[in-house]
């Protein structure tokens, strides 16, 4: 500081020097010249004295390195002050004895905790590199409100940028392709979801939304549009729930309209799915749509050292929806039943629908994943005719340690089920007989992330529905497939997906065996709001 | 019936040996190496990250869930990094302690003011981050911020050892600031030299030692690399005669070695993790590894 007014000084007093020297000239008198004389003995020392101020600046610089630069401009954009790091760059051109000042700098470190904004101020080492910096480090915590919101749903993440919007949106539009061997794609694919006749699909063009409800809740919602093969707009509601965020004992509550947590497949959305189209069982046992519905869930993380979590969740059940239960089918017809479409009579009219699921981590690149799941109701073939399906699930899953964008990783995923359904004989006893169904399947896949955006998966579904004389329903065909894809994601907000599919058909009483070829071509975008993804 | 009572009072004991000390979890190696700068022997941390994978890209995995329940405190960086896998961890963690706002949580970047801030948010741009570049923690400068942060919120969280985390907090400023003076000696030769990187993952690096790293082998943060921008960066490295490319474990070696060899720059292996490469094992080790391979590659 002391050398600053110095030079101050200095210079100062050479300027005044100088003016009197320029408004002495026009007169010529001997008082003027004594005068100039005085004013160049004047400018003399002041020149010694510049001089005295650079050395002694220079011995500085020696000992000490320069004095602490100040900070660039705090308010100013740190990128300008990536431009010119002023701290950086114009302090480094002294560093000279830099072990010296090293030592000393350690001995003069800032005292205390002072505040989130750290030794903004008074932290002045005299060491020759900067140690603070306010041009990345803010000193008041007040003023970095933009950043400090983000990364978790109790603060909702902006689609615009900072934070400031309460609801995070996106919407994802996925659309399909495809040609088939088959004039009736709408009953060799089994979801709702799924391309359903040759030519263009659009089967899940999505809303979503959540955010945080409030401290206490998060809030969830999905909502589908699609069109049918008459290009006529449908709307689902297929998801819309609110979730606790802080309840004790490791419980959370969900309650709205939502997926059952059965197996795998059923509570994910169709767009996270590896394969363009649903798998048999899953359409067949749990439905085109899966199984959801209205109602609550509850689930307890069990307090052990590895991941297991109990879920138990209970719907009602009803309408196409809840396809296995109190689905009164179309035209009022299910597996050749009138159905009885009763209103609830108790408890055990619900779906009730308890899952158990365990993880650990085989290593730091292998994590197994596996659950059993099952749901319990009514369904609506007879006054007293109950639906029973199980579930197990087995995901294995390696991603490389140096995996970039998520690749190279390889995911192995299987999902079996059985489901007993008790057929009864209708509503006012109109049908000939009750029969009991006992019907399985599986299906298997591999994915194999082969590099940066790009995956390979096959697939093999198989179906048993147990034959039977009385019931002349092409859904209670046996069949298989095996299933083949190439997907391309340009980045996670895009992809481009290249399907095979083969389906075995099999003969039953009623229908003959047939073999049937398909090929789509998927493709999706995703707008708004960053998505996670569940693992 | 005697065997399933045995291993649940073994792991209620687990559970209470545990409790002892404070956990933490951290998102991110950097963070974690920090907060074990602060925590020393009085914290047992989990990292859920690996140094070696895409910070952009982590697996949400089950057993994360499990950390984050138990989580005393928890370290993010709250620039959305972690964006893609940590919100689906934290809703199913249901742990009060670690929400935001709460001592349990560090945001690192709070404080912090982030660099290239979009003012037009569109992913045409890439995987452009909204709230600004979120790879802060290879700023030292940055580096004590976050670590102050974690020592109060520890102090908050465990008041007991509240002098502990201090001293440690104090004896890592003091570290860095000492460290400084070496590593700002170590670059000042090179001060406005251009560096060429994989990703954009180096302002605050850049920033802080007068180097610009302003050429990236991927056209678009997140964008693979293609021919023609490769053409292009080629002839930018020739140039402005650009002597290094920054590359980090889980990028593409062999396209940086590509255009190395056809423009005589070096392959230069940096890691924003401590651990990311081999000898990094602390924050120091870190940078003291980036300063001195860096300044290598330049001479």
């Amino acid at each position: 500081m002391n050398k600053f007014i110095l030079i101050g000084v200095a210079t100062a007093a050479l300027a005044s020097a100088r003016a009197q020297d320029a408004a002495s000239t026009p007169v010529a008198s001997p008082d003027v010249e004594s005068l100039r004389q005085q004013v160049q003995a004047l400018t003399e020392t002041v020149k010694a004295l510049q001089q005295q101020v650079k050395d002694q600046q220079a011995a500085i610089d020696k000992t000490n390195g320069t004095a602490p630069a100040s900070s660039p401009n705090p308010e100013g954009s740190p990128v300008a002050a990536a431009t010119s790091p002023s701290p950086a760059a114009s302090a480094a051109t002294h560093f000279a004895t830099e072990d010296a000042s090293v030592v000393s700098s350690t001995s003069n470190a800032p005292a205390g905790l002072p505040g989130p904004g750290v030794n903004a101020n008074g932290t002045a080492t005299s060491g020759s590199f900067p140690t603070t910096d306010t041009s990345v480090v803010s000193s008041a915590p007040e003023t970095i409100s933009s950043t400090g919101a983000g990364a978790s749903l109790t603060q909702p993440i902006s689609i615009g940028g900072g934070g400031k919007n309460y609801m995070n949106i996106s919407f994802d539009g996925l659309f399909a392709l495809a040609g088939s061997s088959a004039r009736d794609l709408d009953h060799i694919e089994v979801g709702d979801h799924d391309p359903q006749q040759r030519g263009f699909n659009a089967r899940n063009i999505e809303l979503a939304f959540d955010g945080a409800v409030d401290p206490y809740f998060e809030g969830f919602a999905n909502i589908v549009f699609k069109l049918n093969n008459d290009n006529e707009t449908e709307v689902e509601v297929e998801e819309a729930f609110l979730q606790t965020t802080s309840l004790p004992f490791n419980l959370q509550l969900k309650a709205g309209q939502f997926f059952a947590a059965f197996g795998r497949i059923n509570p994910t959305h169709p767009h996270t799915w590896d394969f363009a189209d649903a798998p048999i069982v899953h359409g067949r046992l749990l439905g085109p749509d899966g199984l959801r519905g209205v109602g609550a869930q509850i689930s307890w993380i069990v307090p052990v050292p590895w991941y297991s979590q109990l879920i138990l969740g209970v719907q009602n059940g009803r309408g196409g929806t809840g396809y296995s239960f109190r689905n009164p089918g179309d035209d009022g017809m299910f597996f050749d039943r009138r159905t009885t479409d009763r209103e609830l009579r108790g408890l055990q009219d619900f779906v009730w629908i308890p899952r158990w699921e365990n993880s650990v981590d085989l290593s730091p690149t292998q994590v197994v994943l596996a659950g059993v799941s099952g749901a319990f109701g009514s369904n609506e073939t007879g006054a007293n005719s109950r639906t029973q399906i199980y579930g197990a699930d087995f995901l294995y899953k390696w991603k490389s340690a140096n995996a970039e964008g998520g690749f190279p990783f390889v995911k192995w995923q299987t999902e079996f089920m059985y489901r007993r359904f008790e057929a009864g004989r209708g509503a006012n006893e109109s049908f000939p007989v009750a029969e009991t169904f006992q019907d399985w399947g599986m299906y298997s896949q591999i994915m194999w992330g082969f590099k940066k955006g790009w995956v390979a998966g096959i697939r093999g579904d198989y179906l048993d529905m147990e034959d039977s004389k009385f019931t002349d329903d092409f859904e209670r065909q046996s069949r298989s497939r095996i299933s083949a894809n190439l997907t391309w994601y340009p980045t996670e907000f895009s992809k481009i997906r290249l399907q095979y599919n083969h389906d075995f058909l099999y003969e039953n009483f009623f229908l003959a065996d047939r073999d049937v070829d398909s090929v789509f071509l998927q493709f999706e975008f995703i707008l708004g709001s960053h998505g996670a993804h569940k693992f | 019936m005697k065997k399933i009572l045995l291993i649940l009072s073994l792991t209620l004991l687990c559970a209470f040996a545990a409790q002892a000390k404070l956990n933490v979890v951290a998102t991110l190696p950097d963070f974690g190496s920090l907060a074990r700068e602060i925590g020393g022997d009085k914290i047992d941390i989990v990292v859920l990250a690996k140094a070696t994978e895409d910070p952009h890209f982590v697996d949400a995995r089950p057993s994360f869930v499990v950390s984050l329940r138990n989580a005393d405190v928890l370290i993010d960086g709250g620039a959305e990094l972690e964006i893609g896998w940590l919100p689906p961890l934290l809703q199913n963690a249901r742990n009060p302690k670690i929400e935001v706002g709460k001592p349990g949580r560090v945001q690192a970047s709070q404080g912090i003011r982030l660099m290239n801030v979009p003012t037009n948010v569109t992913r045409a741009a890439g995987d452009v981050h909204a709230l600004g570049n979120p790879h802060f923690t290879v700023d030292p400068i940055i580096a004590k911020a976050i670590a102050q942060h974690i020592a109060q919120s520890f102090s908050a969280v465990d008041a007991a050892n509240a002098g502990f985390y201090d001293a440690n907090y104090k004896k890592f400023e003091a570290t860095i600031n000492a460290k400084l003076q070496g590593w700002g000696a170590i670059m000042l030769p090179f001060q406005g030299q251009h560096v060429a990187a994989y990703h954009d993952s180096w302002p605050y690096f850049a920033h802080r030692f007068g180097i610009s790293v302003d050429v990236f082998l991927e056209p678009k943060p997140g964008i693979p690399p293609s021919p023609s921008h490769l053409t292009d960066v080629i002839g930018q490295m020739k140039s402005q005669h650009i002597k290094a490319i920054i590359v980090e474990p889980y990028h593409d070696r062999r396209i940086a070695e590509k255009v190395a060899r056809s423009t005589g720059a070096k392959v230069v292996d940096f890691s924003q993790f401590p651990g990311g490469i081999p000898v990094t094992n602390s924050y120091v080790r870190l940078i003291d590894v980036l300063v001195s391979r860096l300044a290598d590659a330049l001479k």
